[in-house]
């Protein structure tokens, strides 16, 4: 006879059960209460400058087809975006998980590297590199008796360019690590009952690596219908919009048109998420045949004279994303007006000495890195415990509080924090205009990117490591402390940096949210960009750069040590 | 403080719907190593985490000693943390962080104990363990013998009155395995500390337990001492899994019982006598012949029951033993002999079996 189904509570800890209610309501409350007051806007008809509205609506939505050529434009965009990236990606990962090409460790280490210099500071380096009238390249061009400019970057080719640039470093990431998961004995059963390398490339090795791929494209293309920096930066100055651009056209301009803005953000939203959610599935259903979980040593195919033309795509690739840009950037700062062929006289330290001594800077940068260190640290507690809470604790409605802490992922930064303006506008504390709500849109947009860290790490542990603490005696805070904290430790750092480094580099929320008295750096940079010169922007992003590389050498000495002294 | 008993009763522990255990009930007597024997899957580590408080039961309560750990419903659940038993893991758990000494001291320090008193614990069970001169090594760089080691004094270090083992030998080799298997069973004799050991390995659960329970699908099978598990298995389950059995069915013919055997004649027309072990036979039965009870000869052996001609089909040997495969009565038996004895296929030979190793099953 089967026993009656009764429901028994497991009085945990108490201190467990209380800490995990309190994050999980604060998770909620950052990422739900904006994304509230964003569907508000959208269908808010009445009079936009009531709140709360008066009536409510679809007339926002009618107004869309409007703008169909904004919409044409981000597709547009993003495809041709897309496209360059996984071919960046793919390529390049096949030649690093497969040939033979001279210098394979390195070349795989340099390849995160295009993601640290990120979109804007690309956008910054390749206007200045490329722009129709003023480019380094067309400039050279004209000198060498071209008629027209030679590449126009400020176009929607131009933008998915230097999009596609940053974004290939992520699909090679993603690419990579499915040729690498795959076990080489799939394609040796192939070559021993007797079929040929291509065959066996055909038959077997594409269709092993084709879901992965899919979901590379799916995340990617999801990515770039959201990216915001290289689009306002290249394309704004000619009135060229992709939908991001268009809503903080829409939010920034006098009147704003806040609830069209919100429909605009609703509808990007809502096509993002369903990507973000079809990317989820394809990876989930992923045969785990091919992924088993081990790290196999894949086979490494001789491709003899070829692996220096190999070798010199990888490299050519870095220098377009990383050494090219920055070199642009020193160059450009450096000299009092930005031209491909200085005289001697024209260089000076000018612009530094400018970038450092205007207050508007010196507090910007202040600012970014107290918020930086305080979004990481808070971060890290915050996501550490919903990682764990996530991944290791009984408690009920831990499902739910993944979906909930994943679900900045499929917003851009600019529409979250559109619905954070308007949320925390009517919040009763006044942190509007304020450092705080920047902080506030930090720890919020940045929850997955600690949360996926830290998880990350955590699943790698053996659960009954903790276990037998428990067993032991140790009570819930005495484990983490001892136990799951020391273990940690190289998920919480990676967690700290990734958060500060994002923090101090953030545009879209940041751009919407900053007060007059609360300036931070990007946002100041892309503002000299447009109100001042561009030699002195390209000195701002190179500081922004050199300081945020000493903060990360900084960490990772003070780290390193304490692991030597410590328990 | 008496060595308690470990007492589970009508325990039901689901996962969502699926009902993953029970509900079963036994007693892990005082002092005594209790064994939960059964395939993977069969709900037997998902048993000993609900003792040890890590698995939260849907209803039954676990008991020790005189207090109550789980009551479904009286609604009483204590943390792992306040049960006050130790538990050594199947993948050791040994914090890679910390040093051997730490490792094992950990116990202590969670109950507040003095700095002299753990060293003097520690280094008891480290000398327990053999393992006295690694304290100071950090755990990370240790040999999994070692670490098993360590677990166990770790395990041991502060006194708990009640040891549970989730597979804890199952990551050794084979020949590390065996000798950990005499040690921890003189261990456990020395501590007089009632245990609940987890195994899918046979030869482990007969020589460490006192008493074993076999476990299918979250049910008990049979529970008995090791002798009586491994002569008398209940069911073709626990024949089939404990050691390797002939199960021989057939009709039970009344009229051909004597001297308190049973008599069963199987469709080849083969008689079979047979002990019922106090168990009723049906109209059919089914009996269960262990490899190694049979004897098999060259020479037909003089009078007795349980003798028949029979044709090798295949010998195959296996170091200590030979396993030959017997074409009887148009089916195939399996023998197990020690000896230097060499068959070849389609050899004649005559099989013979004590009728008290045909034990009858329950139907």
């Amino acid at each position: 006879m089967p026993a009656p189904a009764t429901t028994v509570e497991r009085p945990r800890a108490p201190t467990q059960t209380l800490v995990g209610a309190a994050v999980a309501v604060i998770a909620a409350v950052l990422v739900l209460y904006p994304v509230v007051y964003l569907f508000q806007a959208a269908f808010d008809v009445g009079d936009p400058n009531v709140r709360p509205p008066e009536a409510y609506g679809l007339d926002n939505f009618a107004l869309l087809p409007n703008y169909a050529e904004i919409m044409l434009n981000t597709l547009g965009v993003a495809f041709a975006a897309t496209v360059m990236a996984l071919v960046f990606g793919f390529v390049i990962a096949w030649i690093l998980t497969r040939t033979n090409v001279p210098m394979r460790a390195a070349l795989e280490q340099l390849m995160a590297v295009p993601y640290y210099v990120t979109p804007l500071l690309g956008a910054l380096a390749w206007a200045l590199l490329a722009s129709p009238e003023s480019g380094f390249i067309n400039q050279i061009a004209r000198a060498l008796g071209a008629k027209e400019a030679l590449f126009d970057v400020t176009g929607p080719l131009g933008i998915a360019w230097v999009m596609a640039l940053f974004e290939g470093s992520v699909a090679f990431v993603m690419i990579s690590a499915v040729m690498k998961s795959m076990d080489p004995s799939l394609e040796e059963a192939s070559q021993v009952i007797g079929a040929g390398r291509l065959r066996t490339m055909l038959r077997v090795t594409l269709p092993l690596v084709a879901p992965g791929v899919l979901g590379a494209t799916i995340y990617v293309f999801a990515e770039m219908l959201g990216s915001f920096s290289a689009a306002l930066v290249l394309g704004s100055p000619n009135r060229f919009y992709v939908i991001t651009t268009a809503i903080y056209q829409l939010v920034s301009q006098y009147p704003p048109r806040l609830p069209l803005a919100a429909a605009m953000g609703v509808s990007l939203f809502v096509v993002m998420f369903a990507m973000i959610f079809l990317y989820r599935r394809i990876t989930r259903s992923r045969s785990y045949v091919t992924v088993s979980g081990k790290a196999f040593r894949p086979r490494v195919m001789d491709v003899g004279r070829l692996r220096w033309a190999l070798f010199a795509v990888c490299v050519l690739y870095l220098t377009m994303s990383v050494f090219l840009p920055m070199a642009t950037l020193a160059f450009a700062s450096l000299q009092r007006l930005a031209t491909a062929f200085p005289k001697p006289g024209d260089f000076t330290l000018e612009h530094y000495r400018t970038a450092f001594s205007l207050n508007a800077v010196r507090s910007a940068m202040g600012n970014s890195l107290l918020l930086g260190f305080l979004t990481a640290t808070i971060g890290i507690v915050l996501t550490g415990l919903i990682a764990w809470m996530i991944q290791r604790s009984r408690l009920p409605g831990r499902n739910m509080l993944e979906y909930i802490v994943m679900f900045p992922q499929a917003v851009p930064r600019l529409v979250f924090a559109f619905g954070m303006m308007w949320a925390w506008l009517v919040f009763p504390l006044p942190v509007y205009g304020t450092l705080w709500i920047l902080l506030i849109a930090y720890l919020t947009v940045f929850l997955p990117l600690g949360v996926r860290t830290i998880s990350g790490v955590l699943v790698q542990l053996d659960r009954s490591l903790e276990e037998c603490g428990e067993v032991c005696g140790a009570s819930w805070g005495y484990r983490l402390r001892t136990i799951t904290m020391p273990l940690l430790r190289p998920g919480l750092i990676a967690a700290w940096l990734l958060i500060f480094v994002a923090s101090v580099r953030e545009l879209g929320a940041s751009i919407l949210l900053m007060g007059p008295n609360s300036k931070v750096l990007t946002p100041a940079i892309v503002e000299a960009f447009f109100s001042s010169s561009s030699e002195l922007t390209a000195a701002m992003a190179l500081i922004q750069t050199v300081v945020v590389g000493a903060v990360m050498l900084v960490f990772f000495a003070i780290t390193r040590r304490a692991a030597r002294h410590g328990a | 403080m008496a060595t308690p008993q470990i007492e589970v009763s009508d325990l039901v522990i689901r996962y969502g719907t699926i009902a993953a255990v029970g509900p079963i009930s036994f007693v892990a007597e005082a002092g005594k190593q209790l064994t939960l024997l059964g395939p993977s899957g069969c709900g037997k580590t998902t048993t000993l985490r609900a003792v040890a408080g890590l698995e939260q039961p849907a209803s039954g309560r676990i008991r020790i000693g005189d207090k109550t750990m789980f009551d479904g419903a009286a609604g009483i659940n204590l943390p792992a943390e306040q049960r006050g038993l130790s538990m050594v893991f199947q993948s050791y758990a040994i914090w890679p962080h910390m040093t051997v000494f730490d490792n094992v001291a950990y116990g202590l320090r969670v109950r507040g104990r003095s700095a002299a008193e753990i060293r003097e614990r520690v280094g008891k069970v480290l000398d327990l363990v053999q393992m006295s001169a690694y304290g100071e090594r950090s755990a990370a760089q240790l040999s999994g013998g070692q670490q098993q080691r360590v677990a166990l004094a770790r395990a041991c270090a502060f006194s708990p009155s009640v040891l549970l083992f989730d597979e804890p030998l199952s990551n050794l080799d084979a020949k590390l395995r065996g000798d950990m298997r005499i040690e921890l069973r003189e261990l456990q004799h020395r501590l007089g500390v009632t245990s609940l050991y987890v195994t899918h390995d046979l030869e482990e659960a007969l020589a460490m337990s006192d008493s074993i329970i076999v476990m299918r699908a979250g049910a008990i099978e049979q529970a008995g001492p090791p002798a009586e598990i491994y002569n008398f298995p209940r069911t073709e389950f626990v024949a089939d899994f404990v050691g390797s059995a002939n199960l021989i069915r057939g009709r039970v013919r009344g009229e051909l019982a004597a001297d308190s055997l049973i008599a069963v004649e199987t469709a080849g027309g083969e008689v079979v006598h047979g002990t019922a072990h106090g168990r009723a036979p049906g109209a059919e039965a089914c009996l269960s012949v262990r490899a190694v009870h049979f004897s098999l000869t060259a020479e037909p052996r003089p009078g007795g029951r349980n003798a028949w001609p029979v044709t090798i089909h295949r010998s195959v040997f296996l170091g200590d033993l030979t396993q030959v495969h017997v074409t009887w009565g148009g089916r195939e038996l399996v023998v197990r002999q020690s000896g230097m004895q060499q068959w070849t296929e389609g050899q004649p030979a005559h099989l013979s079996v004590d009728p008290r190793h045909c034990v009858l099953l329950e139907a």
